[in-house]
């Protein structure tokens, strides 16, 4: 057959570098058994156009063995050029990005209605994305104003497929491995939600064999980390050297001291460089923060295990730390060593100028990992629609269907920990210490959302996000597994991060001016986890990563070898877009000078002094400004420790410090406790919902109050100009305006998720007169018509 | 005259605090709380007429518990110390709580000592007919008749209703026989843009095989007046099995083979009996203290609430639909055309025309469709003793579904929530005259006109408070489409558990809002202001002027743009601005605010430094005038 041979360029390409290992194979599915193994397999023969030509471009890079990368790089300028006629296939690759297998004519439905209304197209797979190239995507006119730049509205990354469905005659299957039939339609749903339905019907046989084995193959097997998309990527891609980030990325031992500094911990912790090398552990990060006391070989004892390692220290002074724990041991003499190294370290550590400590063993008082991912599976699974049948039929039982997948309720504890950790620190000035496993997992939830809540840099965008890189990234949370990227294994899945941004967004919507990112930030990250252009979230520790790099690095002998990080925004979303990440009702921290503060101070304590803390500090003003009055006193008045293990007495505590909290004002730049009763917490709507056509809302939502909100400030702004303009005063520049929340009043709820050119049909009759007809003939059997005829006239 | 018992303690039902001491008066019309403990006075009124039951619980050490639970949802729980006086309250308040007359209503003995011809005025405020004239009524097709002045048609219909004009004398007559009560189809909105109607009126006395010419001739009429349609629908809002029931006590629904043209269409809201309950059921989550998740959720869906309120939602979509996209004349009724009929109606109206999402449109919207046309407010909201079953939220419900599109729509209404639970408040108070007695014809011989107040001038009063900050303004947004889904339905903390302050969001970001309107409309007035001096300034003191322009100059400096994103605080102001005096005023912009509300302004700073930076410039424009007049 015409063309260059797909496998067998892929092998000239990858046998020089990857001949140490089989995994070559994997990219190439089919064995001989197979009907499709063969020539005619993933070559580009038989197909005319771009296919054709694209094999051509790409056998020609191929012929260049001696390039470092195992693949090669088509610029999609080089297949315009060679092929103006199907300019109505506007394909985009990026760098790295290899086409591996195509379809024509393939139907993306519509979802509504069941009917197979939709686009006709070409379904694509590439090492990186599935992507649908629709007719109508030619056109530029009607571009989606919040555009991702890297993700299309019809692309898919490889790790961003939850499962696929093959439809044979009318019935649903899962497909994985080898497929013995194809199906007429192809159900692809996504991990951040969305639903495709691309229908095969009209595709030739063999096209429909080769995408769907492809698609398959590429999304469901078994990778090896190398072949993450993000190492192509990185390979190909040209570097940017100049990437301006206020992000601490914590990869340095200078950041850790600045942290130190910044609350205040700089006193009794200290950073330590041991792990430089990876000599201590590979689940730790090169620098960390310890206790003072503690002493090196300690620390070297047992790989870093039953170590307390600092997270941060709040403005009285308590710390939190967190351990990992000993695995449990069947064998009494090693426990019992465990057991002495571990009195050793408390003892060390409950010593002044440590005070007390609280320990808190979340593998017993959280839900378990499994029952995270099993209520997640069935979580979403409310929100991940075949058609709109089956979502009306939730109609009844929204709120116990809700209720049975526990998802809320798992959300609802996270945050109560949070807070009870939050009054051990605040409240009785107590350092707290986390203990888990490996303290990678619901450690990371509950220190981050401890810090959230209690230290107002945490919710502005870049602290948030160095909160990331600190508990998370260099924390050690094994996002490569937790998200089964390399779906190598189900049961190490668990959306423990998702669960994260699930309980900061809780905090987002109960208290909108204290943080200066939106919810279509929470929204954007949580997407972004399965884009693997980013290195942030596609290792299980600092360690993996920099193996990985610097392997990967010496061999392309060069020093363009470079991953992005998911915080350059710039890379997802044009200026205009990122707009929308910003809260316009946040306001910074005030920054005052001393003698002002004072008089303020005096007049907001009255309102603010907690009847249960007598040495707690405003926590109106700076945490760890100029604090250290109270900070010396907590060091020199030694508390005498009591025992807070009574759980009665934890009862009493905690409902006081949340009571009382929640009868002051809140300040948004202090402590911040989330509701947690029933009616608090609530389903993150824009995440879950913004797929959902019928879920649309034209004019309303909450996208309708934030135009409304710009458009104030923008008649203030001109107000205001007027005025410095009477006073003859340069007129001051404006704030950036925001074309696209311009003429709005029309726009979706579900902005700037909603589709384009979506209309919800509705059924014109309400739902319950629908079921009425529906069950009609079974009028007799509803029971829950209870007829009196005196009360029903 | 007034009761008082000492050492009273009042609980919350929220938090754990140590429960207030103080002091309960019993006054004619009120339960009065004082809390002796706090350093500030801090009151708790109760009014009397709000109170729903009040239930004696087993004595304890403290003392001998008192349940008060309030229609409002408000929940007090009293510890009085001696078992005697308690008994006294009880039974007391019993008392107090459920008038037998009328006349003892609050609405007589209110005085809030304004003359005479300004009550009147009051009571002239809402004027239908200006609504109809608004819908452009009388036209070709209907017209205002005053057929009912004796209530010789119908005793619950206000003297003037609106038929189509081809009905005449005999038809509304006929008609009337055939309808349940006599209520026969009267316009309740018509959509101008095209005609279609929607119209009100109770169950037919059709039973099995019944007919009547004049009402088919009535329906043709409707029918007829939009000619734009070939046909109209008729809509039972009951569940069908209700319908079919009644059928066999003569009274049941349109057979579609008498009329001509009619669509029949049966819409399942429930009845008050299911709809009491589920309430009832309702408010028992909402006491639950701290519900988990599990408990919330079931508890919600168990209750059924959110469905009814579906229910009605789903209804008023689709009539609003009907009307504006299928251009078709819609005909409502339930069993006697008071209850679903006029929560149906209304929110159609409300759906379709801004209008009625402004204050004054509200008002009209309750006075003409509950109001007027008969909802038996006295029976519903048990004002006085009576049938406990008769009891029902309807009323709640509606001012729910208003609510529900609020948030749905932030932006679409003028009001805010608190308009919405004041209005709600004085369903129940009886404090005013206007939801006093069962139809017109009741409150004309109650003498309300002549004896009470009426609400709504007291409520434009308060306009500022009521003001809803996101309103787009009356032609942005036409007709409403509002989502039905159940996950769009929320649970209303703030009516159910209003009084649990626990439970609400600390900083209203309403209250933020406000506050920037006003700052905003002050701004606009000194901008004005100062560019009215401005000729002054140009000529006389120029050396001055620039000095000043320098200062001003400085001070403006640090609050420039960009607005919101820059570190402010208000507390940052120059020193000497605070003795200006006119600042302390400045701050305290929300007269009508609750001390609460108060409060929360006077020390948060956080509001937006929008306000700071505008007070900057506005104590800037202040420092100006003194100098130059």
């Amino acid at each position: 057959m015409g063309g260059v041979n797909y496998v067998s360029r892929r092998r000239a390409a990858l046998q020089p570098e990857e001949s140490d290992e089989e995994s070559w194979e994997e990219l190439v599915p089919l064995p001989p058994s197979c009907p499709l193994a063969g020539t005619a397999a993933w070559s580009w023969g038989g197909r005319e156009a771009p296919g054709a030509m694209l094999g051509k471009g790409a056998g020609g890079s191929g012929a260049k063995p001696a390039k470092p990368s195992f693949v090669s790089y088509v610029s999609p300028e080089e297949i315009h050029k060679k092929e103006p006629i199907e300019k109505e296939v506007n394909l985009h690759l990026l760098p790295g990005e290899l086409l591996l297998c195509e379809a024509n004519t393939v139907l993306k439905c519509v979802q509504e209605d069941g009917s197979n209304r939709g686009a006709c197209g070409k379904l694509i797979c590439t090492n990186f994305k599935i992507a649908f190239l629709g007719d109508e995507s030619a056109s530029d006119d009607n571009e989606p104003e919040f555009k991702n730049k890297i993700i299309g509205e019809n692309d898919i990354t490889l790790h961003c497929i939850d499962h696929i469905y093959g439809v044979y005659d009318e019935k649903k299957k899962s497909l994985s491995g080898q497929l013995k039939k194809y199906p007429e339609k192809l159900i692809i749903y996504c991990k951040d939600l969305r639903v495709f339905h691309f229908c095969l019907r009209y595709t030739k046989e063999e096209e429909v064999k080769r995408i769907v084995s492809g698609i398959v193959h590429h999304s469901q097997t078994p990778k090896l980390l190398k072949r993450l998309f993000l190492f192509s990527y990185a390979t190909a891609a040209p570097t940017n050297t100049d990437i301006q980030n206020q992000t601490v990325m914590f990869d340095a031992i200078k950041d850790w001291r600045e942290e130190l500094e910044r609350t205040k911990g700089n006193m009794k912790y200290k950073v330590l460089n041991a792990n430089e090398a990876y000599k201590v552990s590979e689940k730790l990060p090169l620098y960390f923060v310890v206790p003072m006391s503690l002493s090196e070989e300690s620390i070297l004892q047992y790989q870093g295990r039953g170590i307390p390692i600092w997270c941060w220290s709040c403005h009285n002074g308590a710390s939190l730390l967190k351990m990992s724990a000993f695995p449990k041991e069947q064998e009494d003499n090693t426990s019992q060593m465990h057991k002495i190294f571990l009195d050793g370290i408390y003892k060390t550590i409950n010593k002044p100028p440590y005070e007390v400590l609280k320990t808190d063993d979340l593998s017993s008082s959280l839900p378990s990992l499994q029952d995270i991912q099993a209520a997640y599976i069935r979580f979403k699974q409310l929100f991940l629609i075949d058609n709109s049948t089956d979502f009306w039929d939730t109609d009844v039982k929204w709120f116990s269907l809700l209720e049975s997948t526990n998802w809320l309720e798992i959300v609802r504890r996270c945050l109560k920990k949070a807070i009870e950790v939050a009054e051990y620190l605040e409240g009785q000035n107590t350092n707290v210490l986390l203990v888990e496993e490996n303290a990678s997992d619901l450690c990371c939830v509950i220190s981050s959302l401890v810090q959230v809540m209690m230290d107002s840099h945490y919710r502005t965008k870049f602290g948030f996000q160095s909160l990331i890189q600190k508990e998370w990234v260099m924390g050690g949370h094994c996002f490569l597994d937790r998200c089964n990227h390399l779906r190598q294994n189900d049961k190490e899945e668990a959306p423990v991060f998702l669960l994260f941004l699930d309980c900061v967004w809780q905090l987002v919507q109960q208290y909108p001016p204290a943080f200066e990112f939106t919810e279509t930030y929470l929204t954007v990250l949580s997407d972004s986890l399965y884009i693997p252009i980013f290195s942030t979230f596609f290792f299980n520790s600092q360690h993996q990563k920099d193996t990985n790099m610097s392997g990967e690095g010496h061999r392309a002998q060069s020093s363009h070898f470079r991953f992005l990080t998911v915080w350059d925004w710039s890379v997802q979303f044009e200026s205009k877009a990122q707009v929308l990440l910003n809260n316009p009702l946040y306001v910074e921290k005030p920054k005052l000078d001393k003698s002002q503060r004072k008089t303020t101070r005096f007049k907001h304590q009255r309102q603010l002094s907690l009847p249960l803390t007598q040495t707690k500090s405003s926590p109106k003003r700076g945490f760890f400004r100029e604090e250290t009055d109270h900070f010396i006193k907590n060091i020199l008045g030694k508390r005498i420790s009591k025992l807070i293990n009574s759980s009665d007495e934890l009862h009493n505590n905690f409902t006081e410090f949340y009571d009382s909290w929640h009868c002051k004002p809140a300040d948004f730049h202090g402590l911040l406790l989330p509701h947690i009763d029933g009616p608090g917490i609530k389903v993150w709507a824009q995440r879950y919902l913004r797929w959902i056509p019928e879920a649309q809302l034209l004019g309303g939502g909450t996208v309708a109050t934030a135009t409304k909100i710009l458009d104030m400030i923008e008649e203030v702004q001109s107000l205001q100009k007027k005025m410095d303009e009477k006073h003859s005063l340069t007129v001051p520049q404006g704030r950036e305006a925001l074309p696209m929340l311009r003429n709005s009043a029309r726009l979706s709820s579900l902005f700037p998720f909603a589709l384009l050119q979506r209309h919800s049909l509705k059924p014109v009759l309400p739902t319950s007169t629908w079921k009425d007809l529906e069950d009609e003939d079974d009028l007799a059997k509803r029971d829950d018509e209870f007829v009196d005829l005196s009360e029903v006239i | 005259m007034y009761y008082q018992v000492e050492n009273v303690k009042l609980l919350d039902r929220y938090t754990n605090r140590k429960p207030a001491n103080g002091t309960l008066y019993l006054t004619a019309t009120h339960l009065i709380y004082v809390d002796a403990s706090a350093e500030v006075r801090k009151e708790t009124w109760i009014l009397h007429h709000h109170i729903a039951s009040v239930e004696k619980l087993p004595l304890t050490t403290s003392g001998c518990p008192l349940l008060i639970r309030c229609k409002n949802f408000r929940v007090a729980h009293l510890v009085i110390g001696h078992e005697r006086d308690c008994h006294e309250v009880y039974t007391s308040l019993l008392k107090l709580s459920q008038p037998v007359k009328p006349e003892e209503l609050y609405a007589f003995s209110y005085n809030p000592k304004m003359p005479k011809d300004s009550r009147e005025i009051g009571w002239k405020l809402i004027d239908l007919k200006v609504d109809y004239q608004r819908m452009g009524i009388p036209n070709d097709f209907w017209e205002i008749t005053d057929a009912n002045k004796d209530y010789e048609v119908c005793n619950t219909y206000p003297p003037e209703v609106v038929v189509p004009k081809a009905a005449n004398k005999a038809t509304v007559l006929g008609s009337a026989k055939f309808r349940s009560r006599g209520r026969i189809p009267v316009l309740s909105y018509l959509y101008k843009e095209n005609n279609a109607a929607i119209c009100r009126c109770s169950q037919p006395l059709s039973g099995f095989s019944a007919r009547c010419l004049e009402d088919e001739q009535m329906l043709q009429a409707i029918r007829q007046a939009n000619p734009g349609s070939p046909f109209m629908y008729v809509v039972d809002t009951r569940p069908k099995l209700n319908a079919m029931a009644n059928r066999a006590a003569g009274k049941g629904y349109e057979n579609e083979d008498n009329y001509d043209n009619i669509h029949f269409k049966f819409i399942g809201i429930e009845n008050i009996h299911v709809m009491r309950s589920s309430l009832q059921k309702l408010l028992e989550v909402c006491e639950t203290k701290s519900p988990s998740m599990s408990d919330f959720l079931t508890g919600l869906e168990n209750s059924g609430w959110l469905r009814h309120i579906k229910a009605v939602m789903d209804a008023g979509v689709f009539l609003a639909k009907a009307v504006k996209e299928e251009k078709a004349s819609v005909l409502v009724h339930c069993s006697d055309g008071w209850d679903r009929t006029a929560q149906v109606c209304s929110l159609a109206s409300l759906l379709l025309d801004p209008f009625y999402r402004t204050f004054k449109g509200l008002m009209v919207l309750i006075e003409k469709e509950w109001i007027v046309m008969g909802h038996k407010f006295s029976h519903r909201c048990g004002h006085l003793d009576g049938d406990l079953k008769e009891v029902s939220p309807v009323f709640t419900q509606f001012t729910e579904c208003v609510w529900q599109l609020m948030q749905q729509f932030p932006c679409a209404f003028e009001f805010n929530e608190r308009f919405l639970l004041e209005i709600h408040d004085h369903v129940y108070s009886c404090q005013f005259g206007n939801f006093l007695g069962s139809c017109y014809r009741e409150r004309e011989a109650l003498k309300i006109f002549e004896k009470t107040h009426s609400l709504w001038p007291f409520l434009l009063q308060k306009k500022q408070e009521f003001r809803n900050p996101l309103y787009k303004g009356f032609t942005v947004y036409k007709e409403l489409k509002p989502n039905t889904l159940p996950f769009s339905f929320q649970f209303w903390c703030g009516m159910y558990n209003r009084f649990d302050k626990g439970m609400h969001p600390k900083q209203c970001v309403l209250d933020h809002l406000l506050n920037c309107m006003s700052q905003k409309m002050k701004l606009e007035d000194n901008a004005t202001d100062l560019e009215n001096k401005l000729p002054f300034l140009d000529n006389p003191l120029p050396n001055e002027v620039c000095s000043l322009s320098k200062i001003v100059n400085a001070s403006v400096e640090s609050s420039k743009t960009p607005m919101l994103n820059t570190p402010q605080d208000y507390e940052s102001e120059p020193p000497a601005l605070l003795t200006n005096g006119a600042i302390v005023e400045e701050v305290d912009i929300m007269p009508d605010q609750d001390q609460k509300n108060k409060e929360n302004f006077a020390n948060h700073h956080d509001l937006l430094d929008l306000n700071s930076t505008m007070e900057v410039i506005e104590s800037d424009a202040k420092k100006e005038k003194p100098q130059h007049q």
